[in-house]
């Protein structure tokens, strides 16, 4: 259907404008956007800014008055609606489960209006129940209103998985969850995403939940005009704008040291020759950010990482730009 | 004679005209349920033509049924012609009224989730928000059948089936033998007939309400 890298293809928005009528103001005003295979781009702005109306017109539940939109060098705009809506995981946040049909029944739906076998539609709902972390054999059978929220929600997700589309579309879908719930989700979201390689439009308000998922940042201001469209590291170390430094906030850089691991700290860079006895210890999966937490709960300037010292000259080091390149870039396609 | 005497002595009489009350009653169900679930499909989202389906079907209820009945005779005929047209007619405010309350009832986010997997707006209608409607709706069909069960009877005026014709024989002829016998035992029926309607819902609803939506 759509030219696919690497599990997933390309989106290029150009000129993408909604306007109602009776209103002045389009509600979304020429977004011209490249997104490259693979990677999760999460739209962040204000509430109203647009940016659920940009994400629903690539799948045209809301069609756009004019620009265009190509998925995998595909013309969405010349495809039918229901068609193409097949080819495309979405997943909102109200969830939105079936509520008469069974987990099995939501997670098989589409492939059921793919027209695949019994047998095939079987295999994959218990394939993706696995994959979300739920036990086929005492899942399959129940109904979302035997699900806790998470629960559902990762049905939800399933689901949105289940024809292993491309492309994957979510609107806030972590927003109506716990924090606790929400923190787990998305670390399992992660993983999923690190294996699967799907190109996904994701879209939130949460600048944390931005830069803790996104491979790139669209920052929106209203009419979804685009304040800054980069790397979570980039936005963080140069903001474009006053709108984007506002939305950051006052601690760009701990949020800049959150998305570095210590490993980065190469021994070879480490000055320091004492030994690590007696120094409070971290993992060496820890991130500078809790690296420095230790450093300031302890009133040290050193700590112990994996058997070496990292000291807080060398963190201070990594964000003022001594590294090459910016610290805390992430390889888009290696490991985070 | 007594009035169990009575309905022993006509016994397959009266079983034939309760048969045929139920028989009136359940076509004109059938057909009500077709037109008012249509309609309330095509008007739930307008507001305005929500407010017209409903107004209307209710203005039928304002007419008296003998003036209604007799009104059809020259178009219809007498029998079961107009019988059937005028319970059709009753039945439909509460069948409409539910079908719009059933349909506007169903969470926007299911049918946006249904439109965003790549159903079609007729998939989604048929295969979700008439399901998850169909509780609400199977009510005002309930509500129908307890209404038209009770104005069936008065379908006799115009030589129309059932056990009408028993009560308004008895009442026609009061004081003569087993007049007031024939007026009850038609009442009696009529009553009969509206409790098995009741229980016969029970079971419907339980058989055809899906399954995710009792837990």
């Amino acid at each position: 259907m759509f030219d696919t890298t690497s599990g997933g293809a390309r989106i290029e928005l150009d000129g993408l404008t909604k306007r109602y009528p009776g209103q002045a103001e389009p509600a979304v005003d020429g977004v011209t956007l490249d997104i490259p295979a693979g990677e999760l781009v999460v739209f962040v702005g204000p509430s109203g800014c647009g940016k659920t109306t940009t994400m629903k017109m690539i799948n045209r539940l809301i069609e756009p008055t004019s620009g265009t939109i190509r998925i995998g060098g595909t013309d969405v705009l010349a495809m039918r609606p229901d068609e193409l809506r097949r080819h495309i995981g979405y997943v909102i946040q109200q969830i939105g489960l079936f509520p008469h049909l069974t987990i099995a029944e939501n997670v098989g739906l589409v492939p059921g209006l793919l027209k695949w076998s019994k047998d095939k539609i079987a295999r994959r709902v218990d394939e993706l129940l696995e994959l979300v972390g739920l036990d086929p054999a005492s899942y399959r059978g129940r109904y979302p209103r035997q699900l806790s929220g998470g629960q559902q929600q990762r049905i939800g997700v399933a689901r949105a998985l289940a024809a292993d589309p491309p492309v994957m579309l979510m609107d806030e879908p972590f927003g109506a969850t716990d924090p606790i719930t929400r923190e787990r989700l998305q670390n399992e979201f992660l993983r999923l995403q690190r294996e699967l390689r799907k190109t996904i439009i994701f879209v939130t308000h949460d600048f944390e939940e931005a830069i803790k998922l996104g491979d790139r940042i669209a920052v929106l201001r209203e009419s979804s005009r685009i304040a800054q469209y980069d790397t979570p590291a980039r936005i963080l170390a140069a903001p474009a704008d006053d709108y984007v430094a506002g939305f950051i906030g006052s601690d760009a850089t701990l949020k800049r040291l959150a998305l570095i691991p210590v490993s980065v700290l190469s021994p070879s860079t480490s000055t320091s020759t004492s030994t690590t006895d007696g120094l409070p210890q971290i993992a060496g999966s820890a991130t500078l950010r809790q690296a420095l937490d230790a450093m300031v709960a302890h009133g040290r300037q050193e700590i112990a990482v994996d058997g070496r010292v990292v000291t807080f000259a060398e963190i201070c080091a990594t964000v003022t730009g001594e590294q090459a390149g910016v610290a805390g870039e992430r390889p888009v396609s290696g490991v985070r | 004679m007594s009035l169990s005497e009575y309905i022993a002595s006509r016994w397959d009489l009266l079983t034939q005209a309760a048969l045929e009350h139920a028989l009136v009653v359940a076509i004109s169900l059938v057909i009500a349920t077709i037109i008012g679930v249509g309609v309330g499909m095509l008007t739930y989202r307008s507001p305005r033509w929500a407010a017209f389906a409903i107004g209307t079907s209710g203005g039928f209820l304002t007419i008296p049924s003998f003036a209604l009945l007799g009104l059809l005779i020259p178009f219809l005929g007498l029998g079961w012609g107009p019988s059937v047209v005028a319970l059709v007619l009753y039945s439909l405010l509460p069948i409409v009224r539910n079908t719009v309350v059933g349909l506007k009832g169903v969470d926007p986010a299911i049918v946006e989730a249904g439109r965003g997997v790549g159903m079609s707006a007729a998939g989604v209608m048929t295969r979700v928000q008439l399901p998850l409607a169909w509780p609400v709706i199977l009510t005002g069909i309930r509500v129908s059948t307890q209404m038209i069960i009770g104005i069936a009877a008065i379908a006799a005026y115009v030589a129309g089936p059932g056990l009408g014709n028993q009560i308004f024989d008895g009442l026609s002829r009061l004081g003569s033998v087993n007049a007031l016998n024939s007026a009850l035992a038609g009442t009696l029926g009529v009553v009969i007939l509206a409790i098995l309607f009741d229980l016969f819902y029970v079971v419907i609803r339980r058989l055809t309400t899906a399954r995710g939506l009792r837990v």
